[in-house]
């Protein structure tokens, strides 16, 4: 068995249309892993920056795995959400990172992207907002029928992860 | 000793102490800060103040013996409970062993506290009995050193009064006395903590205690001055020759600040007095509480070896010990890796497909997936470039094997080839670039920006084709990017084929490699440059291996059982071999 700390903070979001976003964030991993302390998903606040286009959430990341297997390795995929001032929500990115798997301080900017819908639907997105999500949040973090989706590019989310490794080393893994 | 140096000057004193007693002062003030988890009543400290004759001092003597003497005399019998040791002076040289907020009176006091007249609050008049009770059990065995504990005036004084610059009109800072404030109500009555605020996030209109208790950042300490009275003989009891010796401040959480640090290796603190004797006082500080117990010690490592171990099984009881492993003789290679983004690209709606081509030697498992295709992505304008963000994962999972080393040729490394083309509204193809990234021999992570090309003919109609519907030259077999698979020959021409520089796609690669050899390289780990030095050892070891893997197995298994056994049974053991 070995184990994975992952600690660290979703720091903001930048390259987003508007600003006032929150961010919803979750944690895959594989079958071989076993979530021991911490909490899988969580939402961070709505930030409305003031000068530039970047939000700040600093939400705190704190998760301890043990895992039996590389299989599976931690995922982190994001929703960039945009709350205007009516408190109506809409959907400006979803992303995926793998999880670092060599151990110290990394800084991640994770590029998002955004479905694309028809070009009807499109123009009602720039006059009343809205637009198309997933149906599946599975799509996020795999790859397998990402061929089906017409997306757009979107902002990034910037992400700092600290992770600690143990006992890898003893069943001969190098990260 | 101490006679001795009553005689002689300062500086030639400490040079005769030689190294028995340290020699130097110690200048170095600071504070230190300590952590206890047991009460904090079982604090004692131990200071230890001494006269140091000054020359000053040395003179007087000299010329008017018979009045100090007289003096001298004179503080002695107001002392009548001190044992007077023949021609030594008991004002010189004062030891006390004090508990945490223990209060011991000064000469000040006594004589304050003594009429009922002069208490004015419940403190004063708890203090004047505690006075009358020491006079009935025979006096008090403090005379220079006392202390004022967290109820005196003082101690809230003090911390208002406090000056850090030598500036003239300094007033304490509004923090500051914010600070003093809290600290004062603190005493009389601890807040409780805020179990009702936990429910909500955000107070919306923040109380005037919630401000006070929010904006200063605090801790409740609780505080005790161990003062000496530096007078000089006979003259006990004057407020101005009142020193802090020592300061003690103590938290909920069991941090022990001391101020100045105990003396413990370094010299002793120093204190000169102003006036003009200038006499000098030496003290120490020390830490005099009961240490632990041997015995009590070591059951507590036992309990909390025990608990760790508990935790460690609980654990193993969770996940299970063991973990997936490869063949000895094999290397697994384990790329998490994410296609970030495209940029530079010609026409909008980008899709990257890619796909993983593994040498000879490299197995991949039945159901690892080598090739894939990302969404469609319409780009964004970022700086000078269009760019499309994919953030696609894949995972990778392969094994190198070595079946002879004769063969001798270092291992090819696998190779992600992978092309960007574009699909418009009309559903019109068009190649937008071909390229490849070789996967990392070096295990961690690497952001890998692959530039491409793509094929072009000469002449403007195939360009006028590719504008106004679509489709392209392309590449009829990709490995065509590197070396072609059908390459046979000495040397590989590309002559007459014409390309076009086009954008670049960033992948992101976590690699991650598994292999029994690196168990036993470890050690070597520093020497070995790459991966390659390390896996040219594999067939010759793979023969003596199995023999290795079980004798580390049978001696973990021993260290474990040795460890298990009760720790009496092993130290009586030992003691009977040491016996003969």
């Amino acid at each position: 068995m070995a184990e994975v700390h992952l600690i660290g903070q979703i720091v903001g979001a930048s390259g987003f249309p508007r600003s006032s976003l929150f961010c919803k964030w979750g944690i895959h991993t594989g079958g071989a892993w076993k979530l021991l302390s911490g909490l899988r998903e969580g939402q961070t606040q709505v930030d409305h920056p003031q000068l530039d286009d970047v939000a700040y959430w600093s939400h705190p990341i704190d998760l301890h795995f043990a895992t039996k297997g590389l299989q599976g390795w931690p995922k982190l995929h994001v929703q960039v959400w945009h709350q205007d001032p009516f408190g109506r929500r809409e959907l400006y990115g979803y992303g995926v990172c793998h999880v670092p798997c060599s151990p110290g301080w990394h800084a991640l900017a994770c590029v998002t992207w955004q479905p694309l819908g028809s070009w009807q639907e499109r123009l009602s997105q720039l006059f009343v907002g809205g637009g198309p999500q997933l149906l599946n949040s599975d799509l996020i973090y795999t790859g397998a029928d990402r061929y089906r989706l017409q997306t757009t590019a979107a902002g990034t989310v910037h992400l700092e992860l600290g992770v600690v490794l143990r006992h890898f080393a003893r069943y001969g893994v190098e990260c | 000793m101490v006679t001795q140096a009553r005689f002689t000057a300062g500086r030639a004193d400490t040079a005769r102490r030689g190294p028995m007693e340290e020699p130097g002062w110690s200048s170095d003030t600071g504070g230190a800060v300590y952590r206890s988890r047991d009460p904090v009543r079982n604090l004692r400290i131990r200071a230890h103040i001494q006269r140091v004759t000054s020359t000053g001092l040395l003179l007087q003597q000299l010329q008017q013996p018979a009045g100090r003497q007289g003096k001298e005399l004179v503080s002695l019998a107001a002392f009548s409970s001190h044992p007077a040791a023949s021609g030594y002076c008991p004002d010189d040289e004062e030891k006390a062993v004090i508990g945490w907020q223990e209060k011991l009176f000064s000469q000040f006091e006594v004589d304050l506290y003594q009429h009922e007249s002069a208490c004015q609050t419940p403190l004063d008049r708890q203090y004047h009995q505690e006075i009358l009770k020491l006079e009935k059990s025979g006096g008090r065995k403090n005379y220079r050193i006392f202390t004022y504990t967290d109820h005196d005036r003082f101690t809230n004084l003090e911390e208002h009064c406090q000056k850090v610059t030598s500036s003239e009109q300094e007033v304490p800072s509004f923090l500051a006395e914010r600070m003093a404030n809290l600290r004062r109500r603190r005493q009389d009555h601890r807040p409780t903590e805020g179990s009702v605020l936990k429910s909500r996030v955000i107070t919306w209109e923040p109380s005037e205690e919630f401000i006070k208790n929010n904006h200063v950042i605090n801790t409740p300490v609780q505080t005790m001055y161990i003062m000496g009275d530096l007078g000089p003989y006979g003259m006990l009891g004057h407020r101005e020759y009142e020193h802090v010796l020592c300061t003690v401040k103590v938290d909920g959480n069991g941090v022990i600040t001391v101020k100045p640090d105990f003396t413990g290796t370094k010299g002793a603190y120093r204190i000169e007095l102003d006036g003009e004797k200038r006499e000098l006082w030496r003290y120490t500080i020390e830490n005099a509480s009961a240490q632990v117990q041997q015995e009590e010690e070591e059951r507590e490592q036992r309990m909390f070896r025990d608990l760790y171990s508990r935790h460690k099984e609980y654990l193993n009881g969770l996940v299970g010990s063991d973990f997936e492993m490869t063949l000895p003789g094999a290397l697994r290679l384990f790329v998490n890796g994410e296609i970030v983004s495209a940029q530079g690209y010609e026409y909008d709606r980008l899709y990257v497909h890619f796909f993983l081509e593994l040498p000879s030697r490299w197995s991949s498992p039945a159901f690892q997936q080598l090739s894939g295709v990302t969404q469609t992505c319409a780009t964004k304008t970022l700086g000078r470039d269009n760019v499309a963000y994919f953030s696609y994962p894949f995972t990778l999972e392969m094994f190198f094997t070595q079946e002879d080393e004769s063969e001798g040729s270092l291992p090819q490394w696998p190779v992600i080839y992978f092309e960007v083309l574009s699909l418009d509204y009309w559903q019109r193809h068009r190649v937008e670039g071909y390229g490849s990234v070789v996967l990392p021999a070096a295990p961690g992570f690497h952001t890998l920006t692959a530039p491409t090309w793509r094929p072009i003919e000469l002449g403007t109609v195939s360009e006028l084709r590719r504008f106004f519907i679509g489709g392209s030259p392309e590449l009829e077999d990709m490995t065509y990017i590197r070396v072609p698979g059908t390459f046979k020959g000495e040397c590989l021409s590309r002559f007459g084929f014409r390309t076009e520089t086009t954008g670049s796609v960033t992948f992101r690669l976590h690699c991650l490699q598994q292999s029994k050899a690196f168990l036993e390289s470890s050690a070597l780990r520093k020497r070995m440059q790459s991966v390659l030095d390390r896996l040219g050892g594999f067939s010759q070891q793979s023969s003596f291996y199995n023999v290795l893997e079980a004798f580390q197995r049978a001696r973990r298994r021993m260290q474990e059982a040795r460890e298990s056994l009760p720790q009496d049974l092993i130290s009586t053991s030992s003691s009977t071999v040491q016996q003969p």
